[in-house]
């Protein structure tokens, strides 16, 4: 034990003013992880947005007349974005699925960044291919028609 | 070559918030991030308040976020944060901790959660005549993990401690892992009881912040990993 003198008393437990921000969102430099990690996120919230649009989409389904005028709507211009968006949303979300897959269950965490772009790469022909008839649409709506 | 060092001041004593306040601070490529903080200390405002003990990467005492990511300040070289003269870099205490003054924090909920896992070898066997051995391709299972100097740089980068206080955190589960996979341990499953929690493993979302925190470079995520797959499996 520590000898007490006059000059050095014994250490008391001092209660300190402490500034705490708790905020959830703290500035911090966004890498390829937190990036990925965050467009997951958003990605799995928009399409939890979707599926509830989906299946309220589905209420038509009591007469063939009301569900063919519903799917008629959806010829509109502004659903071959949404079109567009989904399969982007779609894509990233399951390649990044896999990449997390891959790191938690293969113990590929040494090559997270390699994984990222690779499969980024993936996700982008995904895209170009599967989305080419839906840009396609929305040019023949506008510029070729 | 000249810079200007903004650094993230917070008086418990004269200020109700913590506020940026700039520094003139002539500095060499070659030196570390910690020797602009010490020439602010020394030599313009010695009210500056910061932890450093051995300022060579061993002891863990200044860790801070600097130019937006938690580095080590002495392990950090003024050449790696800036190109050119002028430029500026910035000093903030480690995100979400708690200020007690200016770049230093109250790390007693850190090294709660660090006892929280029973950071230390647990075996009732007998002990041997000399001691426990272990070989060489044993220990290689750990090595990485025995790098941590708990300097607090992972778990204060990552946004599921920002985001949930009680969250052990990386370094605290790093501990677990080490110990965990450490072949003269024991204490597997009174670990996984603390690890295998809704404040453990899974608020991980492989996020990688801790990986580039770490000063010491441990693949952090990849040993949170295995201990994963030591919860599901045992």
């Amino acid at each position: 034990m520590a000898v007490e003198t006059a000059e050095r008393p014994e250490a008391h437990e001092v209660t300190q003013e402490v500034q705490t921000d708790t905020s959830r969102f703290q500035r911090y430099r966004v890498r390829t992880g937190m990036f990925a990690w965050m467009a997951h996120r958003l990605s799995g919230l928009a399409l939890v947005g979707y599926l509830v649009v989906h299946i309220w989409g589905l209420r038509a389904l009591t007469s063939p007349e009301a569900f063919n005028a519903l799917i008629a709507k959806y010829h509109a211009p502004i659903y071959k974005v949404g079109e567009f968006l989904l399969l982007v949303a779609v894509a990233y979300h399951a390649m990044n699925g896999l990449r997390i897959v891959l790191i938690d269950f293969l113990g590929w965490s040494p090559n997270q960044k390699k994984l990222f772009w690779t499969l980024g790469a993936v996700t982008a022909v995904i895209i170009a291919v599967g989305g080419y008839p839906s840009i396609y649409a929305l040019v023949d709506h506008y510029f070729l028609s | 070559m000249q810079l200007n060092v903004e650094i993230k001041r917070y008086n418990p004593e004269a200020d109700d918030a913590p506020h940026w306040e700039s520094y003139e601070v002539p500095a060499d490529p070659l030196d570390s991030a910690l020797s602009l903080l010490l020439h602010v200390k020394w030599h313009i405002d010695g009210t500056l308040s910061l932890r450093k003990s051995c300022a060579h990467g061993i002891c863990g005492s200044d860790a801070m976020q600097i130019n937006g990511e938690n580095k080590l300040a002495c392990s950090v070289l003024v050449q790696d944060l800036v190109d050119s003269d002028g430029e500026t870099v910035r000093f903030a205490p480690l995100p979400s901790a708690p200020v007690i003054k200016d770049l230093v924090i109250d790390q007693s909920r850190f090294f709660e959660k660090y006892r929280s896992v029973k950071p230390w070898l647990i075996n009732d066997e007998p002990a041997p005549e000399r001691e426990r051995l272990q070989s060489p391709e044993e220990h290689e299972m750990i090595e990485d993990a025995t790098k941590c100097i708990m300097c607090g740089a992972c778990t204060h980068a990552c946004p599921s401690t920002w985001a949930d206080p009680d969250y052990l955190g990386p370094a605290a589960m790093l501990k677990a892992y080490r110990y965990t996979f450490d072949s003269r341990d024991r204490g597997t499953d009174e670990r996984l009881d603390v690890v295998d929690s809704e404040d453990g493993l899974w608020k991980c979302y492989t996020i990688f912040n801790c990986n580039q925190a770490c000063p010491k470079e441990i693949d952090i995520t990849r040993w949170l990993s295995a201990l994963k797959r030591k919860a599901v499996t045992s």
